[in-house]
């Protein structure tokens, strides 16, 4: 049975090792060092019991436990804000018309611009899971079930969230947007610039960051077809994320020029489809799959669970469910299709 | 004999023809009758003072007396970026540092700019080729400094050259094809004659407005920022000889550079002294190959005259001209004229007078 629960100073050895078994060409928002990635979940530890300071954004971060084995094999995250405060960095594609009368011509000019815009927006973050799970329902649960802490936490998420999408990478690791713009200024390999920004504060960005738009037109043609592409890994995140309800808009990755996805925070799916109810038991196994989650904060469980529902709001699952969600009969839960 | 004297409605046809065998490059002087015409009329205005100031256009013709024919000209144009705008390129450095990961990365800019705007221009040099060298295009070039010494209070105190960038025998741009082309669906030539018909700004518009990266360009491309065109490198050098200097700004299209000096600092201004004319009866000698020669010019506005005659002419106080030099400037026994050495490195007759002069009778600075 899988459960997503909220990461634990003892998971640190189990992420560590994720991060680094994904390998390099896949790369994610994790801290790949122990100092970085304890007091990432340090921040996530308090979080969740409440005790981060107002100023400070709440990071929350989630695991992915096999609890017949005990073993972490994902991990995922929500910054209620994104850019904690520092701006957050993203090119927006955007359109001129370059247009003169006299001379009869009319040319759309493709442009991007360094934005903050999206500074602030919840996000969706350091998605990591174990290869073999990728496309599983546990892959479906550990992504969805931060909808549904978003859900029963909505107050703490704004109205609008983001997730980014990695972009564009050869098999031999080059990243074209990367060496076709962020190459000369940053003056470091994609990988390199990926661990700073993950690592270290972001001002290393706004130093070394063009300050000016960038024509698209001047990019290296691989380059230009990289705008906007996730990296083929990422297609079954990608997929999932659109099912949710989220869509790529305008913004796109400053380094690697993947796209950021954007939703409404109520109308993404599980949100929007998710029902409250409390909770029951049942004999019966072979209900419906849904995602089910219980607890307040750092309570917080959520799973995968046949399910039988009455009309009064009893959600009626088996009882081994209970005992994974650490609930009791009459305990309030969320449920969602899967 | 060759004189410069102010371009008039009966050159339209030599002027014509010029443009023509010029063929690409000249922007400012398409091989188009109706424009030329124009062009004439202008500078017909300018020197006959019916224009402003700032919205005048000198063009110079180079006179072969004996053809009485208009071979060559020159112009200056009072003010440039008046009743239209002036795009240049400024090759500017961004720098982009982090501390904290000691990083420093500096990235040559092509930045978009109107600087120039109120500047005069020196353009629209052209010669025919019977009379190509013996001096005649220093000539054709270095009497607009002469021009420009003399009516200062018409120009800025900063005068420029726009100097043609690379391209190849088809004329194929290689900053055009990596930059303009990508903004603007047209060959390079094509432009530059859209230009010269006077398109130029409005091309321009259609233009990158944010800078560009350097790095971002294709070495070729890059590699031509700020060069000349092979044809155009002995005018550089000339220009480079008067002082002229790269002022960090390109042109739009092919990369060529500008080329900028204080008048005050133009070599053929700070060299030139004044005579006062004696007529000689007898003709003078015939000129031997090699010989120094100055130039020579009188002060009128409407009827700018200059032409070269030897060295020797000159004496401490004093030039002798032949009856049909005189003619030829205008000038008469007793007029104060200007010269100034024509070739970089000849004798220079006035340099070795300068200090008598300071303390005779010249009352210029």
């Amino acid at each position: 049975m899988w459960l997503v629960r909220p990461a634990q100073p003892g998971d640190l050895n189990a992420i560590l090792e994720l991060a680094g078994g994904i390998g390099p060409r896949l790369s994610s928002t994790l801290p790949r060092k122990d100092e970085a990635l304890a007091e990432k979940i340090g921040q996530s530890v308090r979080a969740f019991e409440g005790t981060t300071d107002p100023a400070e954004t709440l990071r929350f971060l989630f695991v992915l436990e096999d609890i017949e084995t005990g073993l972490v094999r994902g991990v995922a995250g929500i910054d209620s804000r994104a850019g904690h405060g520092q701006p957050f960095y993203n090119y927006r594609k955007d359109a001129l018309i370059h247009a003169s009368h006299e001379l009869g011509v009319s040319r759309r000019v493709d442009v991007l611009y360094p934005s903050h815009a999206l500074t602030g927006h919840t996000l969706l973050c350091a998605f990591t899971i174990d290869p073999q799970l990728r496309g599983t329902d546990a892959f479906e649960l550990l992504s969805r079930a931060r909808m549904m802490f978003i859900a029963s936490h909505r107050h703490l998420f704004t109205d609008r969230i983001v997730v980014e999408i990695q972009g564009v990478q050869t098999e031999s690791g080059e990243v074209p947007f990367w060496d076709s713009l962020g190459r000369h200024f940053f003056n470091m390999d994609f990988e390199t610039a990926d661990q700073h920004s993950g690592a270290l504060s972001k001002t290393f960005i706004a130093e070394l960051m063009p300050p000016n738009p960038v024509y698209v037109t001047l990019l290296t043609p691989e380059a230009q077809a990289a705008l906007g592409q996730a990296h083929e890994k990422t297609r079954p995140t990608y997929e999932l994320l659109q099912r949710e309800g989220f869509c790529a808009g305008a913004y796109l990755d400053i380094f690697d020029a993947g796209p950021v996805l954007e939703a409404r925070t109520d109308s993404l799916k599980t949100i929007g489809s998710s029902l409250s109810g409390t909770l029951h038991g049942t004999p019966e196994e072979d209900g419906e799959l849904c995602l089910i989650s219980g607890g307040s904060k750092a309570q917080f469980r959520c799973t995968l669970t046949s399910m039988s529902e009455t009309l009064t709001g009893n959600i009626k699952v088996p009882v081994k469910t209970w005992h994974c969600l650490g609930l009791d009969a009459g305990d309030a839960v969320r449920v969602s299709p899967l | 004999m060759l004189v410069i004297r102010p371009l008039q409605e009966n050159d339209l046809e030599a002027l014509y023809a010029m443009a023509q065998s010029a063929g690409k490059g000249l922007t400012t002087l398409p091989a188009d009758r109706d424009l030329l015409r124009r062009k004439i009329r202008h500078a017909r205005d300018t020197f006959d003072q019916r224009c402003a100031p700032e919205a005048g256009l000198y063009l110079f013709a180079l006179e072969d007396t004996d053809l009485e024919q208009c071979v060559g000209i020159s112009g200056i144009q009072a003010r440039v970026g008046l009743d239209e705008v002036f795009y240049n390129y400024r090759l500017s450095v961004t720098v982009n540092a982090s501390r904290e990961l000691g990083v420093h990365v500096r990235t040559p800019t092509l930045a978009l700019s109107n600087d120039m705007t109120d500047t005069s221009e020196i353009c629209s040099l052209l010669l025919s080729d019977s009379h190509r060298g013996g001096g005649n295009g220093l000539l054709l070039s270095r009497c607009r400094f002469m021009f420009l010494d003399h009516f200062r209070k018409n120009f800025s105190e900063k005068v420029f050259a726009e100097m043609r960038g690379v391209s190849d025998k088809n004329g194929r741009s290689p900053l055009w094809d990596a930059l303009g082309r990508q903004f603007f669906d047209m060959d390079f030539t094509q432009a530059d004659t859209l230009s010269g018909l006077g398109n130029k700004s409005f091309i321009a518009e259609l233009m990158p407005k944010f800078p560009i990266y350097l790095p971002m360009l294709p070495d070729d491309a890059r590699a031509v920022i700020g060069r000349v065109h092979d044809n155009t490198a002995p005018a550089l050098k000339m220009l480079q000889s008067e002082g002229f200097n790269f002022n960090g700004m390109v042109d739009i299209f092919d990369g060529g550079p500008v080329v900028e000096a204080f008048i005050h600092n133009i070599r053929t201004v700070r060299d030139s002294t004044d005579r006062i004319v004696m007529i000689r009866s007898r003709s003078s000698a015939p000129r031997q190959a090699g010989e120094d020669e100055v130039m020579v010019c009188n002060g009128s506005f409407h009827n700018f005259r200059v032409t070269t005659v030897p060295a020797d002419c000159v004496t401490m106080d004093t030039i002798s001209l032949s009856e049909t030099v005189a003619r030829a400037l205008e000038v008469e026994a007793g007029d104060r004229v200007r010269l100034a050495p024509l070739k970089d490195k000849g004798l220079n007759p006035t340099k070795n007078h300068r200090d008598t002069n300071r303390a005779g009778w010249s009352s210029r600075a």
